[in-house]
Order: structure tokens, then C-alpha cells, then sequence
């Protein structure tokens, strides 16, 4: 019994924190695929920061990695798709993908839910560019933002508060 | 363990029926397309969204009833550089899998002038309600499949035009939602 205690206790913990690994895992397998290291951005602690007691358009956290100089110069749209499913699953799921061959990027969307918000994951690829970001937010308030987008930016500027 | 698989056959067979299926050939149109967006919503991960929409908000509270009865939303769209990139017969593979009974087409727009081609198709659920919503918009240099599975209440959407970018519905003459038209 208590065997069987501690093992469901365990599911359940490696279940709410397998959703904080998603970013770092998605991060590192970037780096060993394309040979990258993420570049450093100076005061992001500082940002996340304000982003946490501030609460900018109900946004309650974010993490950001950006790539520069991607070993493989040209994204094969259909390899990168191959990586995408194989890096991504567990916490979070994908539910937007778009190719342009126009300006050559490719950007997949990921939702997962984190508690008391919902985390979204969004990994652009460029030529030789790579971005991910992951963003914990308040449903009510994206809802808000996909009716009202203008006022977004509003929001984004300290002019309007959700 | 007979009597198990039948009742899983029961239950998931009207699932699997909701599914329209690309052709292959289409999902190989992204390859060609200059653009191309996939947009998936099942329905776990649209139940995840209602659990965080407010019931205090009348629209919000809509929405997570609207969302409660969807199985998932999907979006599957190709821009191309010239016109001539796709296959009629691909669209009329998908048009061959929305047919009455099960399904109506309620609106169909055709333009000479345009070469758009627009269908929209209701399937029909019991008590007035609605099973599933399909568009497909072909127009010469662009390509996009609409797929909405799952129940509808046709109240619900009559209530959220208007708002989140749903178009303004016009019941008996009156238009219905909270602002003025758009």
C-alpha cells in the first residue's frame, strides 16, 4: 500500500514538473542539433522580474533563448517538422505550425497547462536564426487580447491595463 | 472481453466518423506552397483553455460553454506563388467526405470574377444541435480547410457574434451581440 502511495505521489510530482523541463529540454536539443550555444542577453533575470509583479497583457513569467549562427544554413521544412515532434510532447502540446518559404521561416506554437495558468511555447526558425520563448499566461486575459489586439499594444505600453 | 471491444467500438466510432481526413496529396501541397499553416486544437488541449476561461465574464462564460462540446478545431491553409499549384480533384476528395445525409452545405459562394470558390457545411447532431462545421476556401493562389468537430449549440454562436472575431449573426431580421455592427 504504502508502496503504491509513494509511486502514484511520484507520477504525480515528475507530472508537474515535467512541464518546467519542456523549455530547457527544447533549448538543448537546439543547441546539440544545429551546434549553437543560446546568446546571452543581459538583465533577462531583471525582466522576468517585472514581468512576474507587473503582469504585462497577464503575462506571468517568460523565458527566452535565442541562436545565432545555426550550423545547418537551410531549414529542410520537412526534417525540422521531424525534429519539432520529436523534441516536443510530455507537458506540452503543439497547436499552431506555419512554413513560409517566402522569407524562409518556420514557426511552431506549443500550450500546456501550468498550474493556476496556461504556458505557451513559441520556437521560430529563421535562415540561420533561431528564437524560443515561453510565456506563463492567463487565459482571460489572451482571450481578451485575441478579441482586442489593438489594445495589446496599449497594454504592452503601460497605457492600459488588462 | 467481447462485449468491452464493442462498447470502445460504440464509443469511439462516432468519434472517428467526426474526422475529416486530408488526402495525402494535399498534405504534400505544403512542400509546394509558399506558406503554409496547420492549426491544431484538440480536444484535450481545448478543454485545458476552458478550464482557465472565467465564468464571471458573459462572454467568456459562452466561450467555455461553446468550447465544452468541441472535439478540436482545425486549420490546415497553403498560400502559393502561382495559380495552378493544386489539384481540384483534392478539394473535391475533401467535399466528397461532408455529403447529406450526414452533412449540409448551407452556403456556397462562387466567383467568376474572383476564381474564389467558398463551401460551408453543417453536420446535423440530435436536438438542434450541431456536429461539426466544415469550410473549404479555394481560391486561386490560396487554399484553406476549416474543420470544427464536435457539438455546437447554435444559440452559443448566435450569442458570441461579435465578439472574438466571430462575424455578426442576423437572427429574424435583428442583429444580435452587444456593440453595433463591424
Amino acid at each position: 500500500m504504502t508502496t503504491r502511495l509513494l509511486a502514484a505521489i511520484l507520477i504525480v510530482c515528475t507530472v508537474a514538473f515535467a512541464g518546467d523541463w519542456e523549455f530547457d529540454r527544447i533549448v538543448g536539443a537546439i543547441e546539440s542539433q544545429y551546434g549553437a550555444k543560446r546568446t546571452h542577453i543581459p538583465f533577462m533575470g531583471l525582466a522576468n522580474l517585472a514581468v512576474k509583479v507587473v503582469h504585462p497583457a497577464g503575462a506571468s513569467g517568460f523565458k527566452l533563448a535565442v541562436f545565432e549562427d545555426l550550423k545547418s544554413s537551410r531549414q529542410d521544412r520537412i526534417e525540422l517538422d521531424r525534429f519539432m515532434n520529436r523534441i516536443s510532447g510530455g507537458g506540452l502540446q503543439q497547436i499552431v505550425r506555419v512554413h513560409s518559404r517566402r522569407n524562409g521561416e518556420s514557426t511552431y506554437i506549443f500550450m500546456g497547462d501550468a498550474g493556476k495558468s496556461t504556458k505557451m511555447l513559441i520556437a521560430t526558425f529563421e535562415r540561420n536564426e533561431a528564437t524560443v520563448v515561453e510565456v506563463k499566461v492567463n487565459m482571460d486575459t489572451l482571450l481578451k487580447m485575441i478579441d482586442k489586439p489593438e489594445h495589446a499594444g496599449r497594454s504592452f505600453n503601460g497605457k492600459e491595463d488588462w | 472481453m467481447k462485449n468491452a471491444i464493442i462498447m470502445w467500438a460504440a464509443v469511439l466510432m462516432p468519434l472517428a466518423a467526426q474526422e475529416i481526413r486530408l488526402p495525402a496529396n494535399l498534405e504534400k501541397l505544403a512542400a509546394k506552397a509558399e506558406e503554409s499553416v496547420d492549426v491544431t486544437l484538440s480536444g484535450s488541449m481545448l478543454r485545458l483553455a476552458a478550464k482557465f476561461i472565467s465564468d464571471k465574464d458573459a462572454d467568456a462564460a459562452n466561450v467555455r460553454k461553446l468550447i465544452a462540446g468541441l472535439d478540436g478545431i482545425y486549420v490546415r491553409s497553403f498560400s502559393f506563388a502561382r495559380e495552378g499549384e493544386y489539384n481540384m480533384a483534392d478539394v473535391d476528395a475533401i467535399r466528397a467526405q461532408v455529403q447529406p445525409p450526414s452533412w449540409s452545405k448551407i452556403v456556397g459562394v462562387t466567383s467568376k470574377r474572383t476564381g474564389d470558390d467558398v463551401d460551408v457545411y453543417f453536420k446535423i447532431a440530435a436536438g438542434d444541435k450541431l456536429g461539426g462545421i466544415v469550410v473549404i476556401a479555394a481560391e486561386p493562389r490560396e487554399l484553406t480547410f476549416v474543420s470544427i468537430a464536435g457539438t455546437i449549440d447554435p444559440d452559443q454562436l448566435v450569442e458570441l457574434s461579435g465578439e472574438f472575431h466571430i462575424p455578426r449573426i442576423q437572427v429574424n431580421g435583428k442583429s444580435r451581440g452587444r456593440r453595433g455592427p463591424r
